[in-house]
């Protein structure tokens, strides 16, 4: 019985505590089963009275970073936030997605000695004039470091591209010089190596390299998630777990200290909470809104709706296939001009206004939005006459069922695609465009976890199960180059990842492809992509149905925010808010 | 009472290791724990193959078990690739108080569920606290009352509470309280988060930034609860017992809350003893609209991306708590009702 008594005793002690602060939270809840909590509020400071205003603007993501460590993640949030406290790249991009230089004191070029007249070896001049935090000077060590960390075995880092397959050495000449050999000249090196943009910013050798010899790994370094060391325009100050992360200004910023004084990283995962969170004015900037949120915001007169590339393009791929196996694609579909006439009988620009409210419109090329887009490609207009006459013209006549035949072969297209809204829709509405210039359609769609799986694994798309497919992708932005329509990518039992699931071999394009891939002056190569672009518009190989870029929110308050697609917040130290 | 409960916390570690290994085995067919590693892009072979055998994903499953259980401190493993195993590995196991480290993040999961843990019980705690406090007291209240408009009302209320989707709910409150009482002037609360960056993390701060959520995450509860409480209150006024009671001459109020509300209270105790287990794991779709870093969103956000070190060290915690609870459940019954024995 005494037990009773005592345990009962606990529970009313346990209810007491439990409730003193627990009246002052619940009072005011808006329950519709609440009489009985009637006792006014306890009036809590309005939440926006603030002793000392700092500039702070808040910035809502929808993932929360995995690793503050670049060797040790790829997700674009993680990457995004770089460019506040890391931002140590050689070079970063600007808002035209064009290259700068940062770290580095110029671009290498052949003209001025930064590139070797083989192409193999590349010279970087680093700035004196940049520290860490601490007060170290960055120098090209910091770089070579990084260089052996990524390739240790010790370390279970994300990636090691490009260092792996394409970099011989990475040297320090001296602590302002940093030498990088490749095996054979290799493009790409703007983008990938040890830029803002690929995961190969440069480590805190000074603070890393005891860590590394301490526990024999970089893997559980204390840096990773506290990178308190940083050489950006704001330093770490702190990250609570799936909450927030906060930067704060730094004064010692080589560019000379921001405007504002820290950038607080609000973690909301869900969209609608988002959105909400914006038309509060909780959050200052958003990212990936969706387009059918657009029409409200943008009626609150509060903030502006920006858009970057980043490279996507929402595409159709036509399967090219003459394979005598699964792959095999519509026999209409290698007559270029038949491919044309598809294009012109859809309207997409009437899509992009109907579907997503008229704020994109068809991509040109597979580059738009990047130096190495061809200026003179004029899009393919909406036009089912000419569409019907092209047709016509090609042997596929209108048959008693209102569908086009050839040598008894109905015009019947497997169009597919994923599950996702968006696409279902704009399946629906190419369907009747298509049926109006007499081409049948079977609409085909697969969840997004097989969709991409490649030939190997048995992927719907990748061993050519369908003759139109449209998704979303892009180039290795921001370098321009891609695997999508090379010869020796062709899926099949012997290249099993081949990327080239359009299944065709076009001689000309592919040797302008392997020309661009050692063109390691940047001119040379964006003629070369402005030739690439030619044929593949000229022959049909690849249309986009929209460019898809990504969205931003930036409140009207916020001044000089201009993101970049491959590194968005490079100008933050030029960022201001006024209030 | 000891040697019960010695009893049947011995029978719980056979349970909890085969409920581990059931887990385990569904872990592995869940998904592929480096499928996101690429970022937006797919990530190359070359990558795959090493951190495959890095991460010893290359491992057989009853290999990979034994690791998570008992750690490979005490084994050699192949950390070049040569086909050699010449180091010695760091794991300690789940047996000696090592739960792994985060594929996602790199971090012992320990430490990733030590942080969200506090968060997530101040939510759900209070929540709790809540549903009990106001379902007890309309479920009584509306029992005493049966039939009268007020009996009606709060069925009705319930009704509508108890059917409304949670998401609906908490999205509408964000909506009414936060988003439109700002713009109409009126005092109105903060749509998402702990604490406003410009004050900085205090205590009313928290209880403001808590105020939906909970409200979000009590209503359906409370009209549940509420439902249940009243049945099982008219089932027992109604006793003979109760009859006698009021015969003795006893007070009305002790016969409430002595005799009858203690009695009714069984089936509440059951309920509960199954809830309170489950809110260590958080509330996925309450913390994730409302921004609030629990459990629910670690589970959900390593679950995307089949981490499964932390899914299993969450679902471990969980089933013990579940076994733990279901003991002290039965502690209470033979409190709440003397005639219920172990020994």
């Amino acid at each position: 019985m005494k037990n009773v008594c005592w345990s009962r005793l606990t529970v009313w002690v346990m209810l007491v505590a439990l409730l003193v602060p627990l009246l002052a939270a619940c009072a005011p809840t808006p329950t519709p089963v609440a009489p009985a909590a009637t006792p006014a509020p306890p009036t809590p400071v309005p939440p926006t009275a603030t002793p000392a205003r700092l500039k702070v603007v808040t910035i809502t993501f929808t993932q929360e970073p995995d690793n503050l460590n670049p060797l040790y993640t790829s997700m674009w949030f993680a990457l995004t936030l770089r460019d506040l406290y890391l931002a140590d790249g050689l070079l970063t991009y600007n808002d035209k997605n064009e290259p700068i230089p940062w770290i580095a004191r110029e671009i290498p070029t052949l003209e001025n000695g930064g590139i070797s007249a083989d192409g193999k070896t590349i010279t970087y001049k680093l700035r004196d004039d940049v520290r860490w935090s601490d007060g170290t000077p960055l120098t090209a060590d910091d770089y070579v470091f990084t260089w052996q960390m990524i390739m240790s075995d010790k370390n279970t880092v994300q990636s090691r591209d490009p260092f792996d397959v394409a970099v011989d050495k990475v040297e320090a000449q001296d602590p302002h010089t940093l030498v990088v050999t490749f095996k054979e000249p290799y493009t790409p090196w703007q983008a990938k190596i040890f830029s803002n943009v690929n995961a190969t910013n440069a480590l805190p050798k000074h603070i890393l390299e005891p860590v590394f010899q301490k526990d024999g790994t970089l893997d559980n370094a204390d840096w990773n998630r506290n990178p308190t060391v940083g050489v950006g325009p704001f330093l770490f100050k702190e990250w609570e777990s799936g909450s927030h992360l906060i930067f704060e200004a730094n004064p010692d910023f080589w560019l000379g200290r921001p405007k504002l004084d820290q950038i607080f990283i609000r973690i909301v995962p869900d969209d609608a909470a988002q959105v909400a969170a914006i038309k509060a004015g909780d959050s200052d900037i958003g990212v990936f809104i969706a387009y059918s949120d657009m029409p409200d915001l943008e009626k609150l007169g509060t903030l502006d709706l920006v858009k970057q590339s980043s490279g996507y393009k929402e595409s159709w791929f036509f399967n090219l296939s003459t394979r005598e196996d699964k792959t095999r694609g519509h026999p209409a579909l290698q007559d270029p001009n038949v491919r044309r006439a598809i294009v012109m009988a859809v309207d997409r620009d009437k899509i992009c206004q109907d579907l997503l409210y008229g704020r994109t419109k068809p991509a040109i090329t597979f580059w738009d939005g990047t130096p190495y887009a061809n200026p003179d490609i004029q899009p393919i207009p909406y036009d089912p006459e000419g569409a019907r006459k092209l047709l016509d013209e090609a042997g596929w006549k209108v048959g008693a069922d209102g569908i086009r035949e050839k040598d008894g072969v109905k015009l019947k297209l497997r169009y597919a695609t994923t599950t996702r809204e968006v696409r279902r829709n704009t399946q629906v509405i190419v369907q009747q465009m298509w049926k109006e210039v007499g081409i049948d359609t079977e609409l085909i769609n697969h969840s997004p976890d097989i969709f991409w799986n490649s030939y190997g694994d048995g992927g719907p798309i990748a061993t050519g199960g369908y003759d139109v497919a449209e998704w979303s992708t892009c180039p290795a932005f921001p370098d321009p180059d891609t695997a999508t329509w090379r010869c020796k990518e062709i899926p099949s039992d012997e290249n099993p990842a081949g990327e080239n699931w359009q299944f065709f071999c076009d001689k000309e394009l592919d040797e302008l492809f392997a020309k661009q891939a050692t063109a390691v002056d940047t001119k040379a190569r964006i003629q070369l992509f402005y030739q690439i672009a030619k044929i593949i518009s000229d022959k049909v190989y690849w249309v986009s149905v929209w460019d898809d870029p990504d969205w931003w929110s930036v409140s009207k308050k916020l001044q000089n925010v201009r993101f970049s697609g491959a590194t968005p917040f490079w100008n933050a130290y030029e960022w201001d808010k006024v209030e | 009472m000891t040697r019960y409960i010695i009893r049947r916390l011995l029978q719980a570690i056979p349970l909890l290791l085969l409920i581990s290994l059931i887990l385990f085995v569904l872990m592995e067919e869940m998904g592929d724990p480096l499928a996101t590693f690429g970022g937006r892009r797919v990530l190359r072979s070359e990558d795959r193959i090493r951190l495959t055998r890095q991460l010893g994903l290359d491992k057989p499953i009853w290999v990979q078990y034994v690791v998570w259980l008992a750690g490979n401190d005490w084994m050699k493993i192949d950390l070049d690739g040569d086909g050699l195993s010449e180091s010695y590995g760091t794991r300690r196991g789940v047996l000696r108080g090592d739960f792994g480290m985060s594929f996602v993040t790199r971090r012992p999961v320990i430490d990733m569920i030590a942080e969200r843990l506090p968060n997530t019980l101040l939510l759900m705690l209070t929540s709790e606290v809540v549903i009990l406090v106001l379902s007890l007291l309309i479920g009584v209240t509306s029992a005493l009352k049966q039939y009268s408009v007020y009996d009606h009302a709060v069925t009705a209320f319930s009704f509508i509470g108890y059917s409304m989707p949670i998401p609906l709910l908490a999205i509408g409150l964000m909506y009414l309280f936060a988003v439109n009482f700002k713009r109409w002037g009126l005092p109105y609360f903060p749509t998402v988060g702990i604490f406003d960056p410009a004050v900085g993390r205090t205590v009313p701060q928290v209880i403001w930034h808590m105020v939906l959520p909970v409200a979000a995450l009590s209503t359906i509860s409370i009209a549940a609860y509420g439902r249940y409480i009243r049945a099982s209150m008219l089932e027992v006024i109604n006793q003979d017992y109760i009859r006698t009671a009021r015969a003795k001459g006893l007070r009305e109020r002790t016969i409430l809350y002595r005799h009858a509300l203690k009695n009714a209270a069984l089936p509440l105790v059951t309920l509960v003893g199954l809830d309170l287990p489950m809110l260590l794991g958080g509330a996925i779709v309450t913390e994730g609209i409302f921004a609030w870093p629990g459990m629910g969103r670690l589970f959900i956000d390593h679950t995307v991306r089949s981490d499964f070190p932390v899914l299993m060290g969450i679902l471990m915690m969980i089933s013990v708590a579940v076994v733990i609870f279901q003991i002290i459940t039965d502690i209470t019954y033979t409190w709440l009702d003397p005639r219920i024995h172990y020994d």
